[in-house]
């Protein structure tokens, strides 16, 4: 909502018409011997040849799968392999005039893409490049079954490295390109300019425009494919990620080299088929995908059908959109016509299709019409043809017995390295900036407002005799998340930021205030309404090589960004074998007063999912320093917040919160008072429920209550709270999400398990009822208060002397509640 | 308002009052000042006035009724005022906010209550933490009583235990109870619990010289019922003696019928005396008694215990309705029973200390001049009857002479007579024994 753009009632309000272009579809009409003039032989062969690799690639796969045999060499392989017999052409023909920094993004149906690009890439790179890469990736540990006797060109000695890399990840093999831990629906190799490839449907469709934006902000060279299936086009994040992309804003907001579209194709790999579902005539309605395009934006995205049995077609259209792109008009979307023979997946019995249609297909089979066209052309004669598939079917065999020689492959050692999969769930690394150049700023950071003003605030809460500073006097905890935001933003140029009202309102909560004026659009924008693109594109961001600050409002969204929070943010990386890195530091607000959908703490969805660093800070001092830490770190951290505290000043921290920088380590728990009696530990802003429960028990019971502040959910140190509850024998965890199924009650067994002996009662959570959250006016009988904590220490724990219950905390009672599910 | 009227605590160490007598009955209107009740402690008597004026809705307790401080007796209101509130055992009290305050620091300083169940009833619940600090610190914590949640005995609940209880490991503790050992200075074991090598026997001098030997049951037996009389009655003993002239020549005369075959039975001076003792205790019936607490058993007839030297132990059989027996009668039936107690046949129904009202320990026989006789409780008292010795006497006509006399040593339960009864009966005795005629 910038005020520069004024929306003038008497323009919109004027009567009109939404015309279109008309949309071409197959219009490529060229033959082999007129596109003489535009391929040398050598490149008419070689895209023959890369078709004819990856058929015999993918018969390959089909004959271990279906008979468990390939050529005489035996092998079971009882993991995923969903092939691509028929789509060849497409694949090579996306491929053939991308360059190495052009980044592919596929589906699970994309051993043909990671081929094609592969041996795309392979012939645009010189042999000292290519021999850096392949003796880098992993320190030559995938390299050195291929290198062993090999006896040809470079060039011939990186296919076989391409082939071998790739088989070898779909087998699980510590050799392949990802360590084994890709496999069949995950492979990619991004020496080569292959991005991870998506099992989830639609997954590269918001991915795919983070890449692009990374490629865009950072002025790398290059453009994204999206490789997406025609059914994905049903998902919403893929919607969502081509609202991201289409975005006026680039038009219309960013500035200089900056303005224009992004650097991005949505390919539409269109085999008709969502697994067994007809795109055209039962699951869809655009009847050609390319229609889409219409619907999207002025430009209709550029959108095109291309005869994807035609190798020549579909280069001939990457050629024209490129141009597009490098004038900055993107994104573009291709819908490019093809048909798969084999099944969805070994177990397809083709129940969906008839045999005619099948047949129909393959009598035009593109290698075959291709390979005649040649011959016709005089371009290779029949024998040429048959050597490249001999030569082929060598390579398989080949490549074969190496990626299933358990000596020369191995699997990774599980046995003798237990916790090598553990390793990799995150890269741990410290990094102040991502890449080594001067940030896009406004102006220096000492002249911001917002950072002027901080400097006059009231760093600790209270003054010397206790009593506490003004609110607007008071250092907060959004000034905390906001000092450690700008200094990164002056540290790392890669650095980005944005989500709904992330720019001129300065975030819903006002922790970006003061931004806005420091930092040019395309580093903190704001996004459309939707967080699967939010957090998706932040994801592919990250991927690249860029750090990023996605904002998704209220807890309540995570909702809308459930796959990519759950299924891509925490995979990637160890998915890779760690060669990706993920330095995404997604902020969450969890609110309150706003009722059922604006006031739940989701903390332990987060926090259940392996791969994700989970903190809830609920002081400045916190809240800065672990924000630093996020950001130093690389990898994808969920850095709750809470519209509890926002105003908060810092209230333990001597001397309040240092106007320097400073790390706060994640996973470290924190001791907000000390006590002896009995410890309550809390998640998120209940820590100052607990802390008037310590008050109430010293004064009225007599017992000093140890108060521990979490601080984070995932990693987690339970060492503090295990010698706390050595000391005292009892704990009760108390925080704002429901309790069932909650991270308090994981934190509850966990401390059951390793403080057993030390345990004077069992520990008790004081969570939310198991409800929707009611009115504000209604919270009390929802979140957990101090009177909860008392009353479940004295029913549970302890029984205070003299105290009288207010709530029902028996045993009896929680089993009826479990009863009813309430 | 209705307020309560409550026990007040007099001194730190009272946890019980006795209401003496309601002077206000339900329904009287009171006034500030006016005397409610009284009641007394062990050591002494007091009254409690109305606090306010009002109408005594309901009292709690009867006269006589021993009553926890603290706890509501009577409420003072307007008439019609709801009282189930203040009951005891219904709702709880609410304090004013001043006396929980003050209540918090008087717990601290009061020693830490300690209950205990008779027997562990069932399972025992006890929390990870409390079982381990009961370990560590020797606490048998089987029969606590746990103050946690639903009874479980939980951390404090051993803390206080701890502190009145013997910091042994459980080996020592088992060690400690067989060999009749205690814990030495030196405590080696986790958190400074003696364990079974520190312990050491009552006199460290003697080094290992002795040998332990495990007690018979009946020496079991006897230690208990000795240990359980000292522990639970008001023990003390009166000396006397009695001029055994008279029955020493009774002894002769029937030794000599004896002797002469005119009676069967052979009377002792040990007859004599029991004979005696019956004929008094039918005029002293306060002493023919059983103390049971709370009440006395005042017994018709005469169940003379007799203590019997035997080689397993000290056993006191009862003759009953001894009263009802003539000397020879009396001396047959003590003499057969003595001597099924010698062989171990005698009806274990007459050897329970209830079988008895009054217990005759005769120790004469073994030159003893004077001793303190433990009771056979729930008897009342206990007659030692001791060796007989020349005493000087005044013969009458300022002639003294040697004469023998027989030293008797009552013990009594103070709880149920006091000292001058036992004197009067004591000496009753004496006449008997110096008067006695057949």
């Amino acid at each position: 909502m910038p005020k520069s753009q004024f929306i003038d009632p008497s323009e919109v309000r004027k009567a009109g018409e939404i015309t279109f272009n008309p949309i071409p579809v197959n219009q490529y009409n060229k033959t082999v011997e007129e596109e003489k003039a535009n391929f040398s032989n050598e490149d008419l062969l070689r895209i023959y040849r890369d078709m004819v690799v990856i058929r015999e690639f993918e018969t390959m796969l089909n004959l271990i799968k279906i008979r468990g045999d390939y050529n005489g060499i035996a092998y079971d392989h009882p993991g995923p392999a969903h092939l691509s017999i028929g789509q060849e052409a497409a694949a090579v023909g996306m491929a053939y005039t991308l360059g190495v920094e052009d980044f592919i993004f596929g589906s699970h149906r994309s051993h043909g893409e990671i081929l094609a690009k592969g041996l795309s890439a392979i012939a645009k790179l010189s042999d000292e490049q290519l021999m850096q890469v392949m003796e880098s990736h992993f320190d030559g540990i995938t390299f050195a079954p291929v290198k062993n006797g090999h006896s040809g060109t470079v060039k011939e000695l990186a296919i076989k490295f391409l082939i071998y890399g790739t088989l070898a990840e779909i087998f699980a093999r510590e050799t392949g390109f990802n360590k084994g831990l890709g496999g069949s629906m995950h492979a990619f190799f991004t020496p080569f300019g292959v991005y991870p490839n998506n099992a989830i449907v639609g997954g590269s469709g918001d991915i795919a425009v983070g890449a692009a934006l990374y490629k865009k902000v950072n002025r790398k060279s290059g453009i994204v494919v999206a490789n997406i299936g025609d059914a994905s086009m049903a998902c919403g994040p893929v919607w969502e990620g081509l609202a991201f992309a289409t975005m006026d804003q680039f038009n219309e907001l960013w500035e200089g080299d900056m303005k224009g579209g992004l650097p991005l194709i949505i390919n539409i790999m269109n085999n008709q088929y969502g697994m067994g579902g007809q795109t055209c005539g039962e699951t869809m309605g655009y009847n050609i995908a390319a229609r889409i395009g219409a619907g999207v934006n002025a430009d209709q995205l550029h959108a095109e059908r291309v005869d994807g049995y035609n190798p020549l077609a579909v280069i001939d259209a990457y050629k024209r959109k490129r141009i597009i792109l490098e004038e900055k008009r993107g994104p573009v979307l291709l819908d490019v016509l093809t048909y798969r023979y084999s099944g969805h997946s070994p177990s397809d019995a083709s129940s969906y299709r008839s045999k005619e249609e099948v047949e129909a297909w393959e009598a035009q089979d593109s290698i075959a019409w291709f390979g005649r066209e040649l011959v016709k052309a005089g371009v290779a004669t029949e024998d040429q043809l048959t050597g490249i598939k001999g030569d082929t079917i060598s390579l398989m065999e080949s490549s074969m017995k190496l990626a299933i020689d358990d000596k020369v492959s191995p699997r990774m050692d599980m046995a003798k390295y237990p916790n090598l999969i553990g390793e990799m769930m995150f890269s741990n690394e410290s990094v102040d900036r991502m890449e080594d150049r001067t940030p896009d700023v406004n102006h220096p950071m000492a002249e911001n407002a917002r950072v002027q003003q901080l400097a006059k605030k009231e760093r600790f809460a209270f003054d010397e005799n206790g009593k506490a500073h003004s609110k607007i006097k008071t250092y907060a905890y959004r000034d905390g998340i906001f000092e450690a935001i700008v200094d990164r933003f002056y540290k790392d140029p890669t650095l980005i930021a944005y989500g709904e009202e992330n720019r001129d309102w300065g975030g819903a909560f006002a922790v970006y205030r003061g931004l806005t004026e420091a930092l040019p659009y395309h580093r903190l924008f704001n996004s459309p309404i939707s967080e699967a693109s939010i957090v998706g594109t932040a994801i592919g961001y990250a991927m690249c090589g860029g750090r990023v600050i996605p904002e998704i409002m209220y807890c309540d969204f995570l909702g809308r960004c459930g796959d990519q929070v759950f299924n891509q943010l925490p995979k990637w990386q160890a998915m890779s074998g760690n060669v990706i890195k993920m330095p995404v530091v997604l902020r969450v607000s969890v609110g309150s007063k706003y009722g059922a959908q604006h006031s739940q703490d989701w903390t332990a969805l987060t926090a259940q999912i392996p791969g994700l660093k989970v903190v809830f800070p609920a002081t400045p001092y916190d809240a800065k320093g672990l924000m630093n830490a996020a950001l130093q770190g690389t990898d994808p951290v969920i850095f709750f917040e809470s519209q509890r505290l926002y105003d908060i000043g810092e209230q333990f921290h001597k001397g309040g919160v240092p106007e320097g920088y400073y790390e706060i380590a994640i996973g470290e728990p924190d001791i907000k008072r000390e006590g002896k009696d009995v410890t309550i530990l809390t998640i998120g802003a209940t820590l100052y429920r607990a802390l008037e429960a310590a008050d109430i028990l010293q004064e009225k019971y007599g017992m000093s209550a140890e108060v521990i502040d979490a601080r984070s959910l995932s990693p987690f140190n339970y060492e503090l709270v295990l010698a706390s509850v050595k000391k005292t024998g009892r704990i009760i965890i108390s925080g704002d999400a429901s309790s069932r199924g909650s991270f308090m009650k994981e934190m509850a067994q966990t401390i059951s398990e390793l403080a057993f002996d030390d345990l004077d009662a069992p520990p008790v959570v004081v969570g939310s009822r198991n409800w929707i959250t009611p009115a504000y006016e209604l919270e009390d009988s929802f979140f957990p208060c101090a009177e909860w904590m008392i009353d479940a220490i004295h029913e549970k724990i302890v029984p205070l002397k003299g105290h009288v219950v207010k709530n029902n905390f028996t045993s009896a009672e929680q089993i009826r509640r479990n009863k009813l599910g309430v | 308002m209705a307020i309560p009227v409550i026990m007040p605590r007099q001194g730190q160490s009272v946890e019980t009052c006795i209401l003496g007598e309601w002077v206000k009955k339900k329904g009287d209107a009171v006034k500030v000042g006016d005397i409610l009740f009284s009641y007394e402690t062990d050591k002494a008597s007091f009254e409690e006035d109305a606090k306010a004026d009002g109408i005594l809705l309901d009292i709690f307790f009867a006269e006589g009724d021993e009553v926890p401080v603290l706890v509501n007796v009577a409420v003072i209101g307007a008439a019609g005022e709801s009282v189930d509130e203040f009951r005891p055992g219904g709702q709880a009290v609410p304090l004013a906010e001043t006396v929980a305050a003050s209540e918090v620091v008087v717990e601290k300083l009061i020693a830490p209550e300690v209950k205990t169940v008779a027997e562990p009833t069932g399972k025992v619940k006890i929390s990870p933490r409390a079982k381990n600090l009961a370990e560590k610190s020797g606490v048998a914590y089987q029969q606590l009583q746990g103050s946690g949640p639903e009874g479980r005995i939980i951390e404090r609940d051993i803390e206080a235990a701890a502190q009145v209880l013997p910091k042994l490991t459980p080996l020592a503790q088992e060690k400690a109870k067989a060999e009749g050992l205690k814990a030495g200075e030196a405590a080696t074991g986790l958190g400074g619990k003696a364990i079974a090598k520190d312990l050491i026997s009552y006199n460290p001098v003697y080094s290992d010289d002795f040998e332990v030997k495990k007690l018979t049951n009946m020496r079991k037996l006897i230690a208990k019922a000795m240990h359980t009389s000292l522990q639970n009655s008001a023990q003390l003993t009166h000396h006397m003696s009695a001029d055994a002239r008279t029955i020493m020549a009774l002894r002769k005369k029937y030794k000599k019928a004896l002797d002469a075959g005119q009676i069967s039975q052979n009377i002792t001076i040990n007859d004599l005396v029991c004979f005696a003792v019956i004929k008094a205790l039918k005029k002293f019936p306060q002493v023919n008694t059983h103390f049971i607490g709370d009440s006395m058993r005042w017994f018709k007839k005469v169940h003379l215990g007799l203590a019997v030297d035997t080689d397993r132990g000290l056993m006191v059989p009862a003759i009953k309705n001894a009263d009802d027996l003539s000397l020879e009668g009396l001396s047959g039936q003590m003499q057969s029973i003595a001597g099924q107690c010698r062989k171990g046949n005698v009806s274990p129904e007459l050897l329970a200390p209830e079988a008895a009202t009054f217990t005759i320990s005769n120790l004469g026989n073994y030159g003893v001049e004077m001793f303190t006789p433990v009771i056979n409780i729930p008897q009342t008292a206990i007659l030692g009857v001791c060796t007989i010795v020349p005493r000087p006497k005044d013969l009458g006509d300022g002639v003294y002479g040697f004469v023998p006399m027989m030293g008797l040593s009552l013990t009594y339960d103070h709880q149920a007579l006091d000292g001058g009864e036992a004197t009067l009966f004591l000496r009753e005795i004496k006449e008997q024994i110096e008067n006695l005629e057949i």
